[in-house]
C-alpha cells in the first residue's frame, strides 16, 4: 500500500526511444490506466516499474524507496501478465501459495491466505486443479488470486483480460473493479483498450510514442482531448475529424465544413480562429443530431444536409455514415427509425459541443 | 480388395523389420551358441545347442577369464555417467543462457559451438593423442571424460536452448515478481518445465558416450580406462576371432541402451523436434 513516483523515467533500446522522460506521480490506492496504441511504450512503462526491464535514466519510488537498482523479488509489487503466466507444473493452490513459499511463511498462515484469495475470487473447487484443466477466465482469476497474497504495495495488470472473448472481458472488468474497492491499493493497468480505460480508471494516461500525450480523468480527457490523437483514441467510435478551411466576409469568419457547406465560427472561439487559414474541427458521433427540420437559433447551432451513404442499425440507436469533405463521418441516430441510402438527412450540431484542433500542431484550440 | 492391400502392407512392414532387426538378431542368437556353429555353412538360423559358456568366462563365474568384461562394464558406466553428468550441468546452464539473455557475440558464439560438431572427432585424434601424452591424462578414464564432455556440451546446449526457448518469458517473469531470484526461477519454475527435455538431452549424451569407439581406441590403453566397445576388440586375436565372445560383449554393451531408449523415446522425439524448431 504505496504511492508509486516516476521521475523523470526514460527507456532507449540502442538509438529507440520506447519511454522519454515520464514525470509522474501515482497516490495511494489509485486505480491509473495507461493506454495507448501498440509500441507507445506502456507495458516497457510498467515492466520496468516491476523490475524487469531495466531503465535508462531516471528514478522509481515505490513508498518511500527508490527502487532503481533493486530487484523484482524486492519490489513489492505484483504483476499479472497478458498470457497469465500460471505455473502449469503446480495446481491453483501451489500457483497461489507459491510466492509465501518462497518468502519462507509458515504453512499454516500460507494455508490461510490461499484460502482468503481463494474466497475473494470464487476458486474453492478448483484448488486441486492444473492450470490445463481451467478455462480461461478462471485461469485469469488464478493469476489475479497470485497476486493478491502477496499483499503488494502495488498491483500491475499488463493487458490482463486481451486473451479472453467479448463476454467474459466485460464480466472480468466488473471484478477487477471490484477487487480494487476491496483490497484498496494502488492499481497501474496497461491496455490498449480504450473501454476498459474508461471503465476502469481513476485517471487515464493516454500515450504515444513515449511520450503522455494527456492525464485526466477518464470523462476528463473524453470531454477535453488536449490534441487530435486523444480526441480520436477515446471514445468509440472515434471522433469526427475534418479540415477545414477558415474564410472571411463582412466581419464574419466562416468554416468551410464541406464545398456547399459553411457555417459560422462559434462566438468564444473567434478570437482564436481569427488569424489561421485552416483548422481541424473534431465532432463525436453522438453530436451529430439527426433532425427533422432546422431550428432558428443560427449561431449556436451548425446545420446542414447531406446524402448518406450507409446505415447501421444497432437496436438502440443506428449509426449513419456520410461524407465531409471526402472524409467519412459517423452520426448517431437515438430513437431510430429506418434510413435509405442516398436520403438526404438534416442534421444540426450544438457549437458548444465541438472541439477545434490547431491545422500544424494539432492542439486543442 | 482394400483388405488385401491392407495385408499386404503389413507384410511389406513385417519385411522391412526384419531386415532391420536381422543384425541384432543375429548378435543375440550368437552370443548365446558355441563358435564353431557361427561359422556354419550354410547358415545355422536356430541354434542347436544354447550355452551360456561366453557369459560366464566373460563375467568370470566359473574362474576363468576370457574378456575383463566386468571392468569394461564398470568402465563404460563411470565413463559415460561422469560425462553425461558434466556435459548436461554445463549444457543446461549454456543452453539457458542462449535462450534467455541477449549478449555480445552470443550467434557467433552458438554457431561456432555448432560448427564444432561439424568437425569429425576422428580427424582431432592425433593431436588429441599427442597432447594427452604430453599431459599424462593418456589411457586414464579423466581423459576420456573429458573427451565426451567436450563432444557433448555442444549438443546438450542446443537441445536445451530449444526446450528453454519453448517456455514462455513471462514464467521467469512473474516468478521474480513473486519474490523469486533469477536463480530461484529457473529452478523452481523453468527447470521443472524443461525437465523432460532436459532428461531426453542427458539420455542422448549418455548413449552418445555409451557407443563411442573411435576417440575411445586411441585415448584407452589397457584395462585400467578401456571401455566396452574397445574391450569388444580384445575377442580379435592375431589368427582367431572370437565371435561369439564379440557377440555376448555386444548384447551386454546393447541391452542398457536399449532399455534407456525404450525409457525415453517419448521425449527423445519431442526433444529433437523441440530443438529444431526454434521460435
Amino acid at each position: 500500500m504505496a504511492k508509486v513516483e516516476l521521475k523523470n523515467l526514460t527507456k532507449k533500446y540502442g538509438d529507440v526511444v520506447a519511454v522519454q522522460n515520464m514525470d509522474l506521480t501515482i497516490p495511494h490506492n489509485e486505480f491509473l490506466v495507461l493506454v495507448g496504441p501498440s509500441g507507445c511504450g506502456k507495458s516497457t512503462t510498467l515492466r520496468m516499474i516491476a523490475g524487469l526491464e531495466e531503465i535508462s535514466g531516471g528514478e522509481i519510488f515505490i513508498g518511500d524507496q527508490k527502487v532503481n537498482e533493486k530487484d523484482p523479488k524486492d519490489r513489492n509489487v505484483s504483476m499479472v501478465f497478458q498470457n497469465y503466466a500460471l505455473y502449469p507444473h503446480m495446481t491453483v493452490e501451489e500457483n497461489l501459495g507459491f510466492s509465501l513459499k518462497i518468502a519462507k511463511v509458515n504453512p499454516d498462515e500460507i494455508e490461510a491466505k490461499v484460502k482468503d484469495a481463494v474466497n475473494i475470487l470464487g476458486l474453492e473447487d478448483l484448488r486441486k486443479r492444473k492450470p490445463s484443466q481451467l478455462s480461461g477466465g478462471q485461469r485469469q482469476r488464478v493469476a489475479m488470486g497470485r497476486a493478491i497474497v502477496r499483499r503488494p504495495d502495488a498491483f500491475l495488470f499488463d493487458e490482463p483480460l486481451s486473451n479472453l472473448d467479448a463476454k467474459l472481458r466485460t464480466q472480468m472488468r466488473t471484478e477487477i473493479k471490484k477487487l480494487h474497492q476491496k483490497l484498496k491499493t494502488t492499481v497501474i493497468y496497461v491496455t490498449h483498450d480504450q473501454v476498459e480505460a474508461m471503465t476502469l480508471a481513476d485517471r487515464i494516461i493516454i500515450m504515444k510514442d513515449g511520450f503522455i500525450e494527456q492525464i485526466g480523468s477518464p470523462i476528463d480527457v473524453f470531454n477535453n482531448p488536449v490534441n487530435v490523437f486523444v480526441a480520436t483514441f477515446i471514445g468509440s467510435p472515434p471522433m469526427n475529424i475534418i479540415e477545414c478551411e477558415i474564410t472571411k466576409s463582412n466581419n464574419q469568419i466562416m468554416i468551410k465544413l464541406d464545398n456547399d457547406i459553411l457555417v459560422h465560427c462559434p462566438k468564444d472561439k473567434m478570437g482564436k480562429l481569427a488569424d489561421l487559414k485552416k483548422v481541424i474541427v473534431g465532432i463525436r458521433a453522438e453530436d451529430i443530431v439527426p433532425v427533422k427540420s432546422f431550428s432558428n437559433d443560427q449561431k449556436s447551432i451548425w446545420f446542414f444536409s447531406k446524402a448518406i451513404d450507409l446505415a447501421e442499425p444497432l437496436g438502440t440507436e443506428t449509426q449513419i455514415f456520410f461524407k465531409l469533405q471526402n472524409k467519412e463521418i459517423i452520426s448517431r441516430m437515438y430513437n431510430p427509425r429506418p434510413v435509405d441510402v442516398g436520403e438526404n438527412i438534416n442534421f444540426q450540431i450544438e457549437t458548444n459541443k465541438i472541439h477545434f484542433f490547431n491545422y500544424e500542431t494539432k492542439k486543442a484550440l | 480388395m482394400k483388405q488385401i492391400k491392407k495385408i499386404g502392407f503389413w507384410l511389406l512392414v513385417l519385411f522391412l523389420l526384419i531386415l532391420i532387426c536381422l543384425p541384432g538378431i543375429w548378435i543375440f542368437v550368437s552370443a548365446f551358441r558355441p563358435n564353431p556353429e557361427i561359422l556354419a555353412k550354410p547358415a545355422n538360423w536356430i541354434p542347436d545347442r544354447w550355452t551360456l559358456h561366453q557369459f560366464t568366462q566373460m563375467f568370470s563365474i566359473n574362474g576363468y577369464v576370457s574378456v575383463p568384461a566386468f571392468k569394461y562394464l564398470m568402465n563404460s558406466v563411470i565413463i559415460s555417467s561422469v560425462s553425461t553428468v558434466i556435459a548436461i550441468t554445463i549444457g543446461m546452464m549454456g543452453g539457458y543462457a542462449f535462450a534467455r539473455f541477449n549478449f555480445k557475440g552470443k550467434n557467433k558464439i552458438f554457431l561456432s559451438l555448432m560448427l564444432a560438431r561439424a568437425v569429425p572427432g576422428i580427424s582431432l585424434s592425433l593431436p588429441l593423442f599427442i597432447l594427452f601424452a604430453k599431459l599424462g591424462i593418456i589411457n586414464t578414464s579423466f581423459g576420456v571424460i573429458l573427451v565426451y564432455v567436450a563432444m557433448n556440451v555442444p549438443f546438450t546446449i542446443w537441445l536445451t536452448d530449444g526446450f528453454f526457448r519453448q517456455i514462455p518469458k513471462e514464467m521467469s517473469e512473474v516468478a521474480r515478481t513473486d519474490g523469486c531470484t533469477r536463480f530461484q526461477a529457473f529452478w523452481n519454475v523453468e527447470l521443472p518445465l524443461a525437465g523432460p527435455g532436459i532428461g531426453a538431452a542427458a539420455i542422448f549424451a549418455f548413449l552418445l558416450s555409451w557407443n563411442e569407439y573411435a576417440l575411445a581406441s586411441i585415448i584407452t590403453r589397457t584395462v585400467h580406462s578401456k571401455t566396452l566397445p574397445i574391450g569388444m576388440m580384445d575377442y580379435l586375436d592375431e589368427f582367431t576371432i572370437n565371435w561369439a565372445g564379440m557377440c555376448a560383449i555386444a548384447v551386454v554393451m546393447i541391452i542398457p541402451a536399449l532399455i534407456l531408449t525404450f525409457i525415453v523415446q517419448k521425449h527423445l522425439v519431442s526433444g529433437l523436434t523441440f530443438g529444431g524448431v526454434k521460435g
